[in-house]
């Protein structure tokens, strides 16, 4: 059911101009901006990380906005009574659409690897090629997982748009996709250490540019399984408390 | 002449005060106030760690970029919300100049963008310890001024073409992006080829950014003035440019009877 639901998303999802345009586009730009920086910075040797952290950036938009606004979408096309209608859970029912949030942000990685291939000529020479895909699959699926926790808890949040809008950099800064975390105030570090994306970037850096993969995805994983849980029993909660009180249509 | 101005003041005021029927305090401070210094943060300590130029660079820049935000967004809407919400029939049946009309509602979405911009500025440079020469306030204050006004008129530009093109906040949303990088806000121009550099000079932020860093500087208002001209010159540019394709496209959309097609 999650496999057929995901795939029925990322089907809708990919047939908006509108989100392809912006998967494929923006990252591209970010990757621009970056490889210009690392080569103005004297560091030509790490276009690589430059492109696969601007593709990450990417993912985490399109897991942010998309995830975060999947229970409101689902109101807005007349189907969230239809989703809660199923008999089987609705966390269950709504995964797929946070997975498939985390699937189509795989667009924007694909895009600045083949951008950074094609105009800069940056190699892709990646220190475990293997594990790359690997790694990039596991981190989609731990930001779907956590995913799930962003859709049920924006939820209850009445201005959910504003703190989404504000969540874009911010987690881009401390998960260090492009900015080591090295380099920022060291307060930022326990708040790094239990995000997922953080473990998720640093899997994917690694598979990249070397280092031990491993260990980083396993703890990604680990920490969207906790996501998971939570957003699982948020989604439950919410459920029965907007069928209680009548508030599922309302906005 | 006072009608013309109470028809782009009072117009443009009401049409601003229309957006709230959406959007809430919380949401302006949030996504206007916060998330661009959230922005400016990104690129000071992408800056720093590369070393391609000072926190000074960083931080000015992006914060005269953070006018774009509220300025080509809003310019956008300024027509293209006019549409979603099924009211645009009603303005372009009014028998004063719609040109007046939208031009005039860039200056409150301007006004946005100054304090967006100022507020950056001052938070960010105390929050990561950028001195400015109180001398410069005036000059930076005007070389923001200027940013936010050239951005609503860009942001009027694309809103235009909403009503030739349907998906006009996939445009905006492109264009925003692209001001990050052709702007030279977050990399010095000498490390951008010349094509981007040559696109850059006839895009708002570009000029202003320029004056303001060399203002934080220490340079005095005189030296930084025909920056400050140049990115009144974009603007007025893009002005003529939108009151042009708002005047083409509104005449085609009616001959196609297209006005209100989504």
């Amino acid at each position: 059911m999650i496999a057929v639901g995901a795939l029925l998303h990322v089907k809708q999802l990919s047939r908006s101009p509108f989100e392809i345009a912006i998967a494929l586009f923006v990252p591209v730009v970010q990757a621009t901006l970056a490889v210009y920086l690392f080569r103005a910075g004297g560091e030509p040797d790490r276009l690589l990380e430059a492109a696969v952290g601007a593709g990450l950036m990417g993912v985490w938009s399109t897991v942010l906005f998309g995830s975060g606004g999947a229970i409101q979408n689902q109101r807005w096309q007349g189907t969230l009574e239809m989703i809660m209608l199923a008999p089987r859970s609705p966390a269950l029912v709504l995964l797929p659409v946070t997975l498939a949030t985390g699937i189509t942000g795989t667009y924007a990685m694909l895009a600045t690897l083949a951008w950074g291939r094609l105009l800069y000529g940056i190699p892709l020479d990646f220190a475990h090629p293997v594990a790359f895909p690997v790694a990039v699959a596991g981190c989609i699926a731990g930001l779907g997982m956590f995913g799930l926790l962003l859709a049920s808890g924006f939820v209850l949040l009445r201005h959910a748009n504003a703190l989404a809008n504000m969540l874009e950099y911010p987690i881009w800064l401390v998960s260090g996709m492009l900015v080591p975390v090295t380099a920022l105030p060291g307060w930022t570090g326990p708040v790094a250490a239990v995000l997922p994306t953080t473990w998720g970037a640093r899997a994917v850096h690694e598979a990249a540019s070397g280092g031990p993969v491993w260990p980083a995805l396993a703890v990604c994983l680990a920490i969207s399984l906790a996501c998971l849980a939570a957003g699982w029993a948020l989604m439950t909660y919410v459920e029965r408390r907007a069928r209680v009180t009548a508030t599922l249509a309302l906005a | 002449m006072g009608a013309l101005l109470r028809l782009v003041g009072v117009g443009g005021v009401i049409a601003y005060r229309a957006l709230f029927n959406w959007t809430t305090p919380s949401i302006f401070v949030g996504t206007l106030l916060v998330g661009p210094l959230f922005q400016l943060f990104f690129f000071a300590y992408l800056g720093r760690e590369f070393g391609v130029a000072d926190d000074r660079f960083y931080i000015v820049g992006n914060a005269v970029l953070t006018a774009a935000l509220a300025c080509v967004y809003g310019g956008t809407m300024a027509v293209a919300n006019e549409r979603r919400f099924g009211t645009l029939g009603h303005v372009l049946l009014s028998p004063r100049s719609r040109t007046a009309i939208f031009l005039g509602r860039v200056l409150p979405y301007a006004g946005n963008g100054l304090l967006i911009a100022a507020s950056t500025l001052t938070v960010a440079a105390l929050l990561l310890g950028l001195r400015i020469p109180a001398t410069a306030l005036p000059g930076l204050l005007l070389a923001l001024a200027t940013a936010a006004l050239a951005c609503g008129f860009f942001g009027l530009t694309l809103g235009a073409l909403g009503l030739r093109f349907r998906d006009v906040f996939l445009i905006s949303n492109v264009a925003v992006a692209l001001l990050l990088l052709f702007t030279g806000v977050n990399v010095p121009a000498d490390s951008l080829p010349a094509g981007i550099r040559a696109v850059g000079a006839v895009l708002p932020i570009t000029h202003a950014a320029d004056a303001a860093r060399r203002l934080a500087g220490g340079a005095p208002l005189g030296d930084v003035l025909p920056a400050i001209g140049l990115e009144l010159a974009v603007g007025v540019g893009y002005a003529v440019l939108a009151a042009g394709l708002l005047t083409v496209f509104e005449a085609e959309s009616r001959r196609r009877a297209s006005l209100d097609t989504l």
